[in-house]
C-alpha cells in the first residue's frame, strides 16, 4: 500500500516538474550592459509607445541635430537653405549616408520617409511642424525641399526630434508606409537592432556602414528590469554597467549612496526641464491671485531637494530654466518667506480666526487640493512637504493621490486645485511647451483658464510660432513669460536632471542634448 | 467508471463558475474609478483631446451597451482572442503564452521545493514533538507566515548576492538564478505544509489503528511510514492544490525583484499601466488555475482514498 501511495505522489512530481525540461537561454559575450524598465519595441521611427525612444535614437537619425547649447546643426542634412518668406525649406544630404543593410541614404528615401510619417498625420496632429507640412520633393539625389503653410520657426527642433522625422530604409515599409508596421528597424544610426528576447533584453551591435565615427562599443545589451531597486542591485553585482536616466531609474537615495560610495562615477547633468504645480486660476481659493503668490512663498524648495531629492535635481524659480532658449529673462524669483506669504494673504482678506489655524475668506475655508500619482513615492512626499509648509501660513492641502489616468483626466478637464505637471524639455522647450497651453486638454490651458488675458496670451503664443524676426519673437516670449510669472500661474519646484552613475571603467559618461537620448556612441572606456 | 463519472461532474461544475468569475472581472475593471479609452490613449502617447477620446471609445467598442460590451469580449475570448495590450500594442494571448513557461519553471521549482522541504520538516516535528526540531519548525512556520514574500527576496538577494556574492541577483539562464526566487515564494507554502503534516500527523497517531499497529509488534519506523505517514498526507494534497495557485500568483512581486521574465512581471506592469486586455486575460487565466488545481485535488484526492469517491457515488 505505501509503495502504491510512494508511486501515485511520484508521478504527481514527475507531472509537476514536466515544466522544468527546456533548454534555457544563455548570454553571449557582453561589451556594455544597460537596463531598461522594458524590451525597446519594435523601433518603428514613425510610431510612439511601445517604441523606446532613447532605442528609435540610437537607430535612427536626423537631417538635423539638436546641440546642449540650444543650437541646431547639420547631420544627415550637411546645409540648408531657407526662404526668405520662411515657408521654403531647401536640404543637402551628405552623400557618404547608407542604411545599416547598405541601402541607398538619398532623397527619395527621404521623402519617402516623410510622405509615410504624413500618411498618419492624425496620429502625429499634436506636432505643429506634421500640420505645417504642405509638400516634400526630391530636387536631385540629395536635394530635398520642405513646403510649409506659414512660416513656422521652430522647424529644425523639431526635425532634431526623437520622433517622428527620422529615416528608416524604404525596403522595410510595409503596404508603402510604415503607419500598419515595419520590417525590421533598419536606419542609418551607429547602432543595429540585433536581436530582442522579450522580457528579457534587446541587444544592439554596432553599425559597421556607419558614416560618422565609430562607437568604442561593439555591443549594448540593454536588460529588461522594471523594479528600480532591481536595478540598482544589478548594478552592485556586476550585471549592468550604466544607470542613466530622467525619470527615476533608481531612487534618489540610491543615488546618494552610489555617490558617496566613491566607488562608482555619478554624474548629474544640466537641467533638462522643470518640475512645477499648476495653480488653478479658474477653481477654487488659487482663482485669487494672492493666494498664488503666498503659496511661491511659502513652499521651502531646498527642503524637498535636500530631504526627499538628495540634490540629485536643482531649484527651479521659473517655469523654464534660464538655459531654455529665449527664457534667460531675469524673472524676480519668488524666495522662500513665510511671514510675506502670510502677509499676502492678510492684504487678499484670507485671515486666521480666532483659535483657528486655517484662514478664512467670506466664511469660506483656504483649503485647497493637490493631485498627484498615487503610487509616485517621490510626488507623495514633496506634496507632503508642501502641505506642511502650507499649513504654516494657514493653508490646508488636500493631497489627492491617484491612479495616472485619473491624474490625467483632472488635468484634461480642470478639476484641480494644484497638480504636478512637466514642461516637455530640450527641444521641445519652449516653443512646443508653450503651444501646448492653448490645448483645452493640457493642464496648463486649464490652470491659465481663469487669467483675464489667457485670450491675448494665447494670441500671442501662436503669433509668436510664425514670428520670424529673431528679436521680436524674443520680445513675444518674454512678454508671455513674464505675464505668467507676475500672475503665478505656476509654482516652479525643480529643475530636472539625468542621473549617471558608472563603474570607473567606463570613463566620463557624457549627457545627451535632450532628455531621451542617450548617447552609447560617445562612452569611451577609461584607459586601464 | 465511477472515477470517471465523477470526473465528469466536476469538469460541467466548471462551465457556471468560470461564467461568474468573467462577469466578476469585466464588471470590476469597467465599474473602476478610471476611464479605459483614457486609459488607452495615454499608454499609446496620444493626447487625450475630445475627439481623440470619442475615436478611442469607439474603437475599444466603449459606446456601447455593458452588456454587449461583455458578450463582445466573452466571444472573443471563446475564440482565445483576448484583444491588444494597450501599452505594447501586441496581441496579449500569444505574449501570455510566451510568457508562461518562464513561470511554471519557476512555480514548478517552487512547489517542489515546497514538497521536498515541508514533508520532511513535518515529520521531524512530529517526531520530536515540543523538542528542539519542533521549536525550529515552529520559528520557521512563524517566519514563513508573517514575512511578506518581496521582504524576503531582497533580504536574499543583499545576503546572498551582494555581501557574499554566491548567486546572481536575477535573470533566467542558469539553475543558480532560480533558487533565490523559487525560496522566496515556496518559504510561505512550505511552512504552512510543514505545520500542517506535523499537526496531522500527531492527530493520526493518536488514534486506534496506529496503537494496535505498535500493539501487533511492528517496527517504529513501519508505523510511521505505513500508518501515520499515510494517511497525515491526505490533508497535505488538499494543501498543496492551493499552494500551486498560491506559488503562480506569488510570481507577481518576485518576477518583478528577480528579473524573471515570466507573465507574473508582464501582469504586474500591465496593473501599474491599467492594461485592461492583459489584466482580464491574466486574471481569467489565474481563476483557471486555481479552479483546476481544485479540481485536480478532488480528483486525486477521490483517487486516493476510495471513501471520497463513493461518499459522492452515495449521496447522488
Amino acid at each position: 500500500m505505501w509503495h502504491r501511495l510512494v508511486g501515485r505522489f511520484s508521478f504527481l512530481f514527475l507531472l509537476l516538474a514536466a515544466p522544468l525540461v527546456g533548454a534555457m537561454p544563455v548570454h553571449a559575450a557582453l561589451a556594455l550592459n544597460f537596463s531598461w524598465p522594458l524590451n525597446v519595441g519594435p523601433l518603428n521611427p514613425h510610431l510612439y509607445s511601445p517604441n523606446q525612444m532613447f532605442a528609435q535614437n540610437m537607430v535612427y537619425e536626423p537631417l538635423v541635430k539638436y546641440h546642449a547649447d540650444g543650437t541646431v546643426g547639420p547631420w544627415l542634412a550637411e546645409s540648408w537653405q531657407v526662404s526668405k518668406d520662411g515657408r521654403r525649406y531647401h536640404f543637402k544630404l551628405r552623400k557618404d549616408v547608407t542604411f545599416s543593410n547598405g541601402e541607398a541614404f538619398d532623397a527619395d528615401a527621404v521623402v519617402a520617409n516623410f510622405n509615410a510619417v504624413l500618411a498618419n498625420r492624425a496620429r502625429h496632429a499634436w506636432l505643429e511642424l506634421v500640420n505645417q507640412i504642405v509638400d516634400v520633393t526630391a530636387d536631385g539625389t540629395y536635394d530635398v525641399t520642405l513646403t510649409l503653410k506659414d512660416a513656422y520657426y521652430p522647424v529644425l527642433q523639431e526635425l532634431a526630434l526623437p520622433r517622428p522625422f527620422r529615416f528608416i530604409a524604404p525596403s522595410q515599409f510595409i503596404d508603402g508606409g510604415t503607419m500598419h508596421g515595419i520590417k525590421q528597424p533598419i536606419g542609418t544610426g551607429p547602432w543595429v537592432l540585433q536581436e530582442t528576447r522579450l522580457g528579457e533584453k534587446d541587444v544592439f551591435v554596432r553599425n559597421d556602414h556607419y558614416w560618422g565615427q565609430k562607437p568604442s562599443y561593439g555591443q549594448i545589451t540593454v536588460k529588461v528590469i522594471p523594479d528600480p531597486n532591481s536595478r540598482a542591485i544589478a548594478f552592485e553585482t556586476g550585471q549592468v554597467d550604466l544607470i542613466y536616466g530622467t525619470d527615476g531609474p533608481i531612487s534618489p537615495d540610491t543615488f546618494e549612496r552610489f555617490r558617496k560610495s566613491g566607488r562608482y562615477l555619478a554624474a548629474l547633468s544640466a537641467p533638462f526641464e522643470s518640475q512645477v504645480l499648476a495653480l488653478n486660476t479658474n477653481r477654487g481659493p488659487t482663482r485669487d491671485l494672492a493666494v498664488r503668490l503666498a503659496i511661491n512663498h511659502a513652499v521651502n524648495k531646498d527642503l524637498i531637494i535636500d530631504k526627499v531629492l538628495y540634490g540629485t535635481q536643482k531649484r527651479a524659480d521659473t517655469l523654464f530654466a534660464p538655459n531654455v532658449p529665449y527664457a534667460d529673462i531675469g524673472l524676480k524669483p519668488y524666495v522662500f518667506d513665510p511671514d510675506q506669504a502670510s502677509a499676502l494673504l492678510e492684504q487678499g482678506g484670507w485671515v486666521l480666526p480666532k483659535d483657528g489655524k486655517i484662514r478664512m475668506k467670506d466664511g469660506k475655508p483656504l483649503q485647497i487640493d493637490l493631485s498627484f500619482v498615487g503610487t509616485d513615492a517621490v510626488a507623495k512626499s514633496i506634496s507632503e512637504i508642501i502641505q506642511a509648509d502650507l499649513r504654516k501660513v494657514g493653508i490646508d492641502v488636500a493631497l489627492i493621490g491617484e491612479e495616472e489616468s485619473s491624474v490625467y483626466a483632472r488635468q484634461r478637464d480642470g478639476r484641480f486645485g494644484m497638480i504636478f505637471n512637466r514642461t516637455w524639455g530640450a527641444p521641445y522647450d519652449p516653443h512646443a511647451f508653450v503651444s501646448s497651453m492653448r490645448v483645452p486638454s493640457h493642464a496648463d490651458y486649464q490652470a491659465q483658464l481663469g487669467l483675464p488675458d489667457k485670450a491675448e496670451i494665447d494670441a500671442k503664443i501662436s503669433q509668436t510660432l510664425v514670428e520670424t524676426d529673431e528679436e521680436k519673437r524674443r520680445a513675444l516670449y518674454r512678454d508671455i513669460l513674464t505675464r505668467l510669472h507676475k500672475e503665478a500661474v505656476y509654482l516652479p519646484l525643480t529643475n530636472v536632471t539625468a542621473i549617471a552613475v558608472a563603474k570607473p571603467e567606463l570613463g566620463n559618461i557624457p549627457f545627451g542634448a535632450m532628455a531621451s537620448e542617450i548617447p552609447f556612441e560617445k562612452l569611451v572606456p577609461a584607459a586601464p | 467508471m465511477t472515477m470517471l463519472r465523477f470526473t465528469v461532474r466536476r469538469l460541467l461544475f466548471l462551465i457556471p463558475m468560470l461564467f461568474v468569475a468573467s462577469v466578476a472581472i469585466f464588471l470590476m475593471l469597467r465599474l473602476g474609478p478610471s476611464d479605459p479609452a483614457m486609459d488607452y490613449l495615454r499608454l499609446s502617447r496620444v493626447p487625450p483631446t475630445p475627439q481623440a477620446l470619442e475615436n478611442a471609445r469607439q474603437m475599444l467598442g466603449l459606446d456601447l451597451p455593458i452588456t454587449v460590451q461583455y458578450f463582445n469580449w466573452l466571444g472573443d475570448a471563446l475564440h482565445l482572442d483576448f484583444g491588444v495590450s494597450y501599452a505594447l500594442q501586441r496581441p496579449v494571448l500569444p505574449d501570455i503564452l510566451y510568457y508562461l513557461p518562464a513561470t511554471l519553471q519557476l512555480a514548478g521549482v517552487a512547489l517542489l521545493l515546497t514538497l521536498g522541504v515541508s514533508i520532511p520538516l513535518g515529520m521531524c516535528a512530529a517526531r520530536h514533538r515540543d523538542g528542539l526540531p519542533d521549536q525550529f519548525v515552529r520559528l520557521v512556520a512563524f517566519l514563513g507566515v508573517s514575512m511578506p514574500n518581496f521582504w524576503l527576496g531582497f533580504l536574499l538577494v543583499w545576503l546572498l548576492s551582494i555581501e557574499l556574492g554566491w548567486l546572481p541577483p536575477m535573470g533566467r539562464g542558469s539553475w543558480s538564478q532560480l533558487i533565490m526566487p523559487a525560496l522566496a515564494i515556496a518559504f510561505m507554502s512550505l511552512s504552512i505544509n510543514a505545520r500542517l503534516l506535523r499537526a496531522s500527523m500527531l492527530e493520526v497517531t493518536g488514534q486506534r489503528h496506529v496503537y494496535y499497529a505498535r500493539l501487533r509488534g511492528l517496527g517504529a519506523g513501519r508505523v510511521e511510514r505505513s500508518h501515520i505517514l499515510r494517511n497525515a498526507l491526505l490533508p497535505i494534497v488538499t494543501a498543496t492544490g492551493m499552494h500551486i495557485g498560491e506559488l503562480i500568483g506569488g510570481t507577481l512581486i518576485i518576477e518583478s525583484i528577480f528579473g524573471w521574465p515570466g507573465i507574473g512581471r508582464y501582469a504586474v506592469s500591465a496593473i501599474f499601466n491599467r492594461d485592461y486586455p492583459v489584466i482580464q486575460c491574466f486574471t481569467l487565466m489565474m481563476v483557471l488555475v486555481f479552479v483546476l488545481c481544485n479540481l485536480i485535488v478532488d480528483i486525486v484526492y477521490a483517487w486516493l482514498d476510495p471513501r471520497i469517491r463513493l461518499g459522492v457515488e452515495e449521496k447522488a
